[in-house]
């Protein structure tokens, strides 16, 4: 009967543990994005961005920085006989306005190809999953032309070893990431995803919103350029010839004494 | 330092937009031009949606010209009788060249049209004004210039509604300056530039005016002319950033101050000659521009 009790208890001790591993499995990753809103005021240029958190021991770890995805029209270019002109509209769609992709080594060696492309976390995979609306027949150059557009801009962008990790402890595996929220990034709502890889696969991941907002006089100027157009249009006149006499006058009395003082 | 552009969406350095402003106002000062023809394509090199730049390069032509008007005004450059007229032909002009692109935009050619529009119009002011600056600058300063009155010239004599305009010191009828400036208003408009490029030569050849009085006079009727471009910019597409305008002409402003002053210590032939060659520079770009197969088979359509 001893024997039984122990028996039930080893049981239970071992059945429990088990149970303690796959709920630290399931854990999600921590991520703390800092800061975690982008505000675009007079003066942005390019934000300092600081992504850390925890993830499990022996894990490689992607974040991945996502804009929103909206349609995004182009002029298309082609040849009417010698020379080269606008000849169409395409629209571009289901493709991220910004994708920054971070890994803590070669994006190769954190995930397999399947993984790869089931998180569009390369160029191909991007390409494979965007809609191209046009009437020219071929819709590849002109995906491979968007992407070179978005890379040349600089809101497409994959780098290894940039993901550092610290040394393991009793909570986990510390691990941290600097980076630069491009200048060229629009407001709207981002996402901040880290990706826990094991075994060339995704085992955890975490999802953070990021919000990119406008503020100050950025923000009013865009805000009436789009709602109250008309008076947007007279104090945008208004403004450029008082600018414009002003300076005159200012320039009319610097030129007077200047002549004068000969 | 960056700053950002809240229609454009985009951050660009600061010290580039005040320059880039300040060379298009020098230029504007010294020869009456709004500078659209160069500054729209300066401001897509450096990033800035066509749209934007286009609308937005509207709203500081204004700031240019209404300082630039001024500064001519002071020097008695500026004929305002004639500068309504002109001003009158060339919005009636605008309001038929932007039917015309209709049009073509509804037939799928219009982009062809206006290219090649701006290579053969600039291509062919540039080199007249070029060759004939270049003669007369040969025959030199101290020769007199013979005004001989050309058969055109007799013929528009005997046009009806003959007006004195004393400022300008040419007499014509009221249709003439109309109409040409009508013809200019449509070339404009399909070509989405203030056409000051196009107005200054017209003035000085057709019209007779001296060059001083066409520059001054041209940029009086600019200033009412992109002042309403502006405006139906704002209403229509949306696409006029203040910030990249005002950033603009405070370096245009201070640039045209210059420019009209630097403009005084230059002959009319030489200020012709110069004007030619920069025209002629920007089309021998565009046409190489045309024939040069693109990096890229695409191009941003518009801001957000």
């Amino acid at each position: 009967m001893r024997h039984r009790n122990l028996l039930v208890l080893i049981l239970q001790f071992l059945v429990l543990s088990l149970f303690a591993q796959g709920a630290a499995a399931l854990e999600p990753v921590k991520v703390k994005v800092t800061p975690p809103t982008v505000e675009l005021g007079t003066f942005y240029g390019g934000a300092k961005m600081h992504v850390a958190g925890m993830t499990g021991a022996g894990s490689k770890i992607v974040v991945v920085v996502r804009g929103p995805s909206a349609a995004e029209v182009f002029n298309k270019v082609g040849r009417v006989g010698p020379i080269w002109v606008n000849t169409g509209k395409v629209t571009i769609s289901a493709a991220p306005s910004l994708l920054l992709i971070f890994s803590s080594e070669p994006l190769s060696t954190c995930l397999n190809p399947a993984a790869i492309d089931q998180y569009q976390l390369d160029l191909g995979s991007l390409k494979k999953h965007m809609q191209v609306e046009t009437k020219a027949p071929d819709r590849d150059p002109i995906a491979d032309d968007f992407l070179d557009y978005k890379v040349h801009q600089g809101n497409y962008r994959i780098t290894s070893h940039s993901v550092h990790l610290g040394a393991p402890d009793q909570g986990g595996l510390p691990y941290s990431l600097d980076f630069e929220m491009p200048k060229t990034a629009s407001p709207g709502k981002y996402q901040v995803s880290v990706l826990e890889c094991r075994n060339g696969a995704v085992a955890n991941k975490s999802d953070v919103d990021l919000g990119v907002v406008e503020v100050g006089f950025p923000a009013l100027v865009a805000r009436l350029a789009r709602e109250r157009a008309s008076l947007y249009g007279i104090i945008s006149v208004v403004i450029a010839m008082v600018a414009g006499f002003g300076i005159d006058f200012i320039a009319s009395r610097i030129f007077k004494r200047r002549v004068a003082a000969h | 330092m960056w700053i950002l552009l809240p229609v454009a969406g985009m951050s660009i350095p600061l010290p580039i937009l005040v320059g880039v402003g300040a060379l298009v106002g020098f230029l504007s000062g010294m020869f009456g031009v709004s500078g659209g023809f160069l500054l729209t394509p300066i401001l897509m090199m450096i990033g800035i949606p066509p749209t934007v730049a286009a609308a937005s390069d509207s709203c500081q032509i204004v700031a240019g010209s209404s300082s630039g008007a001024a500064a001519h005004f002071r020097l008695g450059n500026v004929d305002v009788k004639l500068g309504f007229v002109l001003l009158l032909g060339g919005l009636a002009g605008a309001a038929v060249g932007v039917r015309i692109i209709k049009i073509l935009r509804a037939l799928g050619s219009a982009d062809f049209v206006i290219t090649v529009t701006y290579v053969v119009v600039l291509g062919a002011i540039g080199g007249y004004m070029f060759f004939e600056s270049l003669q007369n600058l040969r025959r030199g300063a101290l020769v007199p210039k013979s005004h001989r009155a050309s058969t055109e010239q007799g013929l528009l004599s005997r046009l009806p509604f003959q007006i004195d305009f004393p400022r300008s010191q040419v007499r014509h009828s009221v249709f003439v300056p109309f109409v040409l400036c009508g013809i200019v208003g449509i070339l404009a408009a399909i070509m989405g530039v203030g056409g000051g490029f196009i107005m200054v030569p017209m003035m000085v050849y057709l019209l007779r005016m001296p060059m001083h009085k066409a520059v001054g006079t041209d940029l009086f009727q600019i200033l009412f002319t992109s002042a309403g471009v502006t405006f139906l910019q704002a209403t229509t597409n949306h696409t006029v950033d203040l910030m990249l305008a005002l950033l603009l002409a405070a370096g245009s402003t201070i640039g045209a101050q210059i420019g009209t002053r630097v403009g005084r210590l230059l002959r009319g032939d030489q200020l012709k000659i110069l004007l030619a060659s920069i025209v002629l520079v920007v089309m021998i770009k565009m046409a190489v521009g045309l024939l040069m197969t693109p990096s890229l088979l695409i191009t941003p359509a518009k801001g957000h």
